[in-house]
């Protein structure tokens, strides 16, 4: 296992930031944790660094406790949001400044730093500051300080989001290419989900200081066990509505929607006791547009995107649902519409947001 | 990343006749308080060349004579190359000491959790509310028992107390963000590199201004060094000039060579470091007011 968490928890006086997390990372793999600002996610990473000490748990990195080591000697290297790079160091310096610390041989620092360099695309840079270079570039040497070191895990902390958009998403590819290049251990922090699915083979998903659920991106997506994981995922973010479960015949269930005479079916085998208040769940790409039977809602805006479109709809007792479109390209807007769904694409969540599967 | 620079402005908007008005009156009275401030050194300049049976009544504004006669036996007849090498010897001494100890007090304060740490910076700000005379007579019984009365040392050691400095260079660590240390700590660095190989580098610009004031101020004390050192071998300059007085009856041009030959090591740091010296005055001030 690459890094190893077990039952980690951190307080920061009487305000318990981080509460018995667990999980494991593997060798090699991307993860990152995500989650709304305040989570506890650059807590947790800053613990895995050492900059921060565990108030209980134990943090092992491929298989040794580290949880009582200095952040040095842990083998891991950290990019920082503002790159904390050494402004009056040139870059070289820069991503030199750990090697020479460590009194390695000149050839050696000579070879390190040259080869992230290289990978990096800095080499005619090597000479500058970094107040000489854009922030993209800035990035880069802030990434080449923690490759020279040769780490077993590469911590970041919203890398990315002093960047703007467009940076953003071509550094974001960088980061899976250079991945890919080194096969070393990520973890990477960031409260975007699209940044998350994009860049992560395991997600971590964290909501106040608790770990919500982990796995690969789509399963998060098509499996939440969760309301919040099922509404923090995806964009537009998945629809809620208030149902009760009316009849169950096998593992279908009829969920009935307030306001509205047309059920729905989901697919379920939890027992839950027939008319108890639920929530159910449906992404905006499974909502089906048609005439009736179906659930009635008037169309108020339709965002046009070329491949898609999203329609925003209001049912008669005012609820906004999100409806992804492909391929038809008629003008729906003031329109009533009727939506209905594949059962096996409505999750139903029960009073406290636990998913019944 | 698309970075707009805005051009600078080529061609200044013509000022308006009351606007310009302003400006002249506004010059006018800078020039009258340049001339108000430098009128002494001017004054002590123009004596230090006359002969010292001219001085005596003679109120010409203007230099009648030109004469080396009184640096000549400034230099011969004073202890002056000694007081110099007094003052230059205490100055360095203070300014080395006063910037390692303040710096290593106010990163350990800024930096390093530690109990006590805030009554600590409180003792400081407190040191600075403290007027320094007030202290004097302790301190001097203190040299006394030390037997350090005139010794460099008992001149030297009460001006190591430099609550400013400490108070500056705590703000200037307090400003840097933590990622920047935690970089240097994930690196494999400890304390010392983080402050020496990192944060002073980060801006040489408040050492180099702290250093100024620190030595110009040592190097003007009078009151501590006055009354420290008795003996005529171990006075610095400004204490000695009072000699060139006792010692001469009224030589007023050779008093006022003595003063033109002291503030010369003031002078000459002022015309090379001229925007550093007002940035650090600045600095200071700051805090001071
Ligand atoms: N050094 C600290 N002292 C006190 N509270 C802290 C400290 N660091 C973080 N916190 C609190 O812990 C919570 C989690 O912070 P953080 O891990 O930075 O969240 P994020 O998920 O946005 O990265 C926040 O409520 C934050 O205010
Ligand atoms: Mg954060």
């Amino acid at each position: 296992m690459g890094v190893r968490l077990s039952s980690v928890a951190k307080s920061f006086g009487s305000f318990r930031a981080i509460e018995d997390v667990s999980m494991e990372i593997p060798t090699g793999s991307f993860a990152v944790f995500v989650g709304p600002s305040g989570c506890g996610k650059s807590t947790l990473l800053r613990m895995i660094a050492g900059l921060e000490e565990a108030s209980g748990g134990q943090i092992a990195i491929d298989e040794r406790d580290v949880t009582a080591v200095e952040p040095a000697d842990r083998q891991v290297a950290m990019v920082f949001q503002n790159y904390a790079l050494y402004p009056h160091l040139t870059v070289f310096e820069n991503m030199a400044f750990s090697l020479r610390l460590a009194r390695r041989p000149k050839d050696e620092v000579n070879a390190r730093v040259g080869a992230a360099a290289r990978i990096l695309q800095l080499e005619e840079h090597l000479q500058k500051k970094p107040s000489q270079m854009s922030g993209g570039q800035r990035q880069r040497v802030a990434i080449g300080r923690a490759i020279v070191r040769q780490p077993k895990v590469f911590l970041f902390d919203e890398p990315l989001s002093n960047l703007d958009a467009e940076l953003r998403v071509q550094m974001r590819l960088e980061l899976t290419r250079l991945h890919r290049q080194l096969g070393a251990t990520m973890i990477y922090v960031t409260h975007d989900q699209v940044e998350a699915m994009t860049l992560a083979d395991h997600i971590f998903v964290m909501k106040n200081g608790h770990l919500q659920q982990a796995g690969p991106p789509l399963v998060l997506y098509d499996d939440p066990d969760n309301r919040f994981v099922a509404g923090f995922i995806g964009s537009p973010a998945m629809n809620f509505l208030a149902a009760r479960i009316t009849a169950r015949a096998g593992s279908r269930v009829t969920l009935s929607v307030e306001g509205s005479d047309h059920p729905f079916e989901a697919e379920m085998a939890d027992a839950s006791a027939i008319g108890s208040a639920v929530e159910i769940g449906i992404r905006p790409e499974h909502l089906r547009i048609g005439s009736a039977p179906g659930l009635a809602v008037t169309v108020d805006v339709a965002e046009e995107l070329g491949d898609v479109s999203y329609l925003y709809t209001r049912t008669a007792s005012g609820k906004e649902l999100v409806v992804q479109r492909q391929g038809s390209r008629d003008r729906l807007d003031g329109t009533l519409v009727h939506l209905s769904a594949d059962p096996k694409h409505v999750l139903v969540f029960n009073g406290e947001g636990r998913r019944l599967r | 990343m698309s970075q707009i620079q805005s051009q600078p402005q080529l061609r200044r908007p013509a000022k308006s006749l009351p606007r310009r008005i302003e400006n002249a009156v506004l010059s006018v009275l800078t020039l009258a308080a340049a001339l108000v401030w430098i009128f002494p050194l001017y004054w002590t300049l123009v004596t230090s060349i006359r002969s010292d049976e001219n001085v005596a009544g003679n109120t010409s504004l203007l230099p009648d004579e030109f004469r080396l006669q009184a640096y000549v036996d400034a230099i011969l007849n004073t202890r002056l190359l000694t007081w110099y090498f007094n003052s230059v010897g205490t100055a360095v001494i203070v300014t080395v000491l006063v910037l390692f100890i303040s710096v290593l007090c106010a990163y350990a304060l800024s930096q390093i959790r530690f109990p006590g740490g805030g009554l600590l910076y409180g003792v400081v700000l407190a040191s600075f509310m403290v007027p320094a005379q007030t202290l004097v007579v302790t301190q001097f019984i203190l040299m006394k028992d030390l037997n350090l009365i005139n010794t460099w040392a008992g001149i030297i050691l009460p001006q190591l107390i430099a609550p400013v400095v400490i108070i500056v260079y705590k703000q200037f660590f307090d400003s840097v963000p933590k990622e920047m240390r935690e970089a240097v700590v994930l690196d494999g660095g400890g304390e010392f590199t983080i402050l020496f190989r990192v944060f002073l580098p980060l801006n040489w610009g408040i050492t180099t201004a702290l250093a100024i004031v620190t030595f110009i101020g040592v190097w003007n004390a009078f009151f501590w060094p006055f009354l420290v050192v008795t003996s005529e071998n171990m006075m610095t300059i400004p204490v000695g000039i009072t000699q060139v007085n006792d010692a001469f009856g009224v030589a007023y041009a050779r008093l006022m060579a003595v003063a033109m030959l002291a503030a010369l090591p003031v002078i000459i740091a002022y015309i090379i470091f001229q925007r550093r010296v007002t940035e650090a005055i600045m600095i200071s001030s700051g805090v001071k007011g």
